[in-house]
């Protein structure tokens, strides 16, 4: 399997299938980290799919490190663009198209514990838990995504990691 | 690093979340406008690069023509050199010379370029 930077340098002198590569290999944490940030299915992809032709565009300045956390960034700058765009009035659109996924009942569950243990964050706290937790990006890589200092980036993460461990734990319980 | 690692359990719940992402329909549809593009892109500044080099081919022969009479002119004078060669510069080299660039600056843009 060829390293993201040698498939990062073969796109950005264009070849489509380099990219294409990449994209099948980071879709799931892209797709993953606009869910957890997004509100709808719908709009996750939507900034994903904004994401990954922004990142098409811009590969040339890509200079090496970790192509996810570039990604991840870029992500993460499309979903605030988005939001900022975002109409409060405008309503859900229920027939919009939504790219379905398979998964089993047990790790369904799984899965949707840990959404609503997520979905219960104050949103800064979410965020910071979706850029390092989720998507794997150090603190640092955060604060240059998200502009927070890095002790409220820590910060955040730490409780935030509190209150999903509790909420997760109480789920089990129950 | 260190307090990365103290939830790495989490990071997996996260990941395995992730991994039912995988959708073959989600990479055709970031593809399908790259390619879209790239598939007018080429023809596009081709076409355009062509019509430079039919342009700059059509102005050819009177450019021969041009050096063929300064040349005969030239061993009239040597004082006359410089006059001479602001003479060329000024009607068909420069053309020519304008016409090179501009093809060859979309052949590297065809080349260097992506989206």
């Amino acid at each position: 399997m060829k390293p993201d930077i040698d498939l990062a340098r073969e796109a950005a002198s264009g070849k489509e299938a380099a990219f294409e590569a990449l994209v099948r290999r980071h879709q799931g944490t892209i797709r993953g980290m606009t869910r957890r940030l997004a509100r709808h299915a719908a709009e996750a992809d939507d900034v994903a799919q904004a994401a990954f032709l922004t990142a098409w565009r811009k590969i040339g300045s890509y200079r090496g490190g970790s192509f996810k956390s570039w990604l991840c960034t870029i992500a993460y700058r499309e979903f605030l663009q988005a939001r900022r765009k975002q109409k409060p009035e405008v309503e859900f659109d229920e027939s919009a198209h939504i790219i379905t996924f398979d998964t089993s009942a047990s790790c369904l569950a799984e899965h949707l514990d840990l959404d609503r243990a997520l979905k219960t964050l104050p949103e800064n706290q979410r965020i910071c838990v979706v850029l390092c937790v989720a998507s794997g990006l150090s603190h640092s890589e955060a604060v240059a995504a998200t502009g927070f200092p890095l002790g409220t980036v820590k910060s955040h993460v730490n409780r935030g990691v509190a209150a999903l461990r509790k909420q997760l734990a109480a789920e089990d319980v129950a | 690093m260190q307090t990365e690692e103290k939830y790495d359990d989490l990071t997996a719940l996260f990941a395995a979340q992730d991994e039912t992402l995988q959708s073959e329909a989600f990479v055709d549809r970031v593809m399908q406008p790259i390619q879209k593009r790239a598939r007018w892109r080429g023809p596009l500044l081709f076409g355009a690069g062509g019509l430079g080099v039919g342009a700059a081919l059509s102005q050819m022969g009177g450019l021969l023509e041009a050096l063929n009479v300064r040349a005969a002119n030239l061993s009239v004078s040597f004082d006359q050199v410089q006059t001479l060669s602001f003479d060329m510069m000024s009607t068909d080299t420069l053309w020519l010379a304008a016409m090179l660039i501009v093809v060859a600056s979309c052949a590297a843009i065809v080349v260097t370029e992506r989206a």
